[in-house]
């Protein structure tokens, strides 16, 4: 797989799972937009390390929640680079709360962010994509099927994003895009501590059938695979990278045998 | 208005709290504001002033007199600019 010459942007790749794409993109060549929202300091610090593989990493504070911020990002990109190949739909957002704490001002600010940012980037990416064969790939979450405590907003926020993304396939792929999502289960990452501090540890998180947690690097691969021309075929789909988690029955222990 | 009667104003609209009762020793337990709050707020105020307030920064106020302390400082070094 090679990126040379592509031009990828990352939202909300400062950090986490965004920052792990971020990097194996540009490992394989592509040229890096670093979209960030709070966090300068690890977003140049990302884009620093990108530069460091040998290819370009262009830093863009937005917050992808805001309509305007969005169309201000976009038109950065139009102006300095006109063309956009690969999209990925990575910042999200959200609120622990159960179901009965949900407010609209909760609702609104994850599904702004998780979910309606999706369609207004693709929007935007697609009209810089045109005759270019562009890949978008969204970030989702186990949570669109599975419930977890406290994870309901942005649970249903995944699982508007699954179905966009099979929208996007469909209607994009006239144009010559290729959309689909990915999904993990437990990433180790600041976002993970934000949603499961109290509930998981590292003494209870759960082993995977594949004997591990998911790491930032396994999404990362399964994504870049998706924005190669090998995945050509791949549409709308949403790919699980759970290490067999989702699919493996509570009454079966996965402790490995010493 | 002073910049810490408009960061006041700020606050106050999105907690939905009077504004009377936010001292420079509130917490942001005390005005009630969760963390979807404090960031809406710290949105708000970066737009009001156009400067911008990294996490790194916001993570260190204690109180609303450290969150006005800061927005003052980086109102006049923009103002010097």
């Amino acid at each position: 797989m090679s990126f040379e010459k592509k031009l990828a942007l990352v939202t909300g790749s400062g950090r986490g799972i965004g920052r792990a794409i971020a990097l194996k993109l540009a490992s394989q060549g592509a040229d890096i937009i670093v979209n960030f929202f709070r966090r300068r300091e690890t977003a140049e610090q990302t884009a620093k390390d990108i530069q460091a593989l040998g290819v370009k990493a262009e830093v863009i504070r937005a917050n992808v929640g805001d309509l305007a911020k969005i169309d201000e990002m976009f038109d950065i990109i139009g102006n300095k680079f006109g063309r956009l190949d690969i999209l990925i739909n990575n910042a999200a957002s959200g609120v622990g709360r159960s179901v009965m704490d949900i407010d609209v001002k909760a609702w609104e600010w994850t599904m702004d962010i998780n979910v309606r940012a999706c369609l207004l980037c693709a929007q935007r990416a697609a009209k810089l994509m045109e005759g270019r064969g562009g890949k978008i790939v969204s970030i989702s979450s186990l949570g669109s099927f599975l419930v977890w405590p406290t994870y309901a907003i942005v649970g249903v926020s995944k699982a508007a994003l699954e179905a966009l993304t099979r929208y996007l396939a469909i209607e994009l792929a006239p144009r010559g895009i290729c959309v689909n999502a990915v999904a993990a289960s437990f990433v180790e990452t600041e976002a993970l501590k934000f949603y499961f501090d109290e509930a998981l540890n590292k003494d209870n998180l759960p082993v995977t059938p594949a004997g591990r947690m998911v790491t930032t690097e396994d999404v990362a691969k399964v994504v870049a695979f998706l924005c190669s021309e090998e995945a050509f075929m791949i549409r709308g789909q949403t790919i699980i990278v759970d290490g067999g988690f989702s699919v493996s029955s509570p009454l079966v222990s996965f402790k490995k045998k010493d | 208005m002073t910049v810490e009667e408009q960061v006041r104003e700020i606050v106050a609209k999105i907690t939905h709290v009077d504004k009377g009762i936010i001292t420079r020793g509130s917490t942001f337990k005390e005005i009630k504001a969760d963390s979807l709050d404090v960031v809406q707020a710290l949105v708000a105020v970066e737009e009001t002033f156009g400067i911008e307030i990294p996490d790194e920064d916001a993570q260190k106020f204690q109180n609303f007199g450290d969150f006005v302390s800061y927005v003052e400082s980086r109102v006049a070094q923009v103002e010097k600019v």
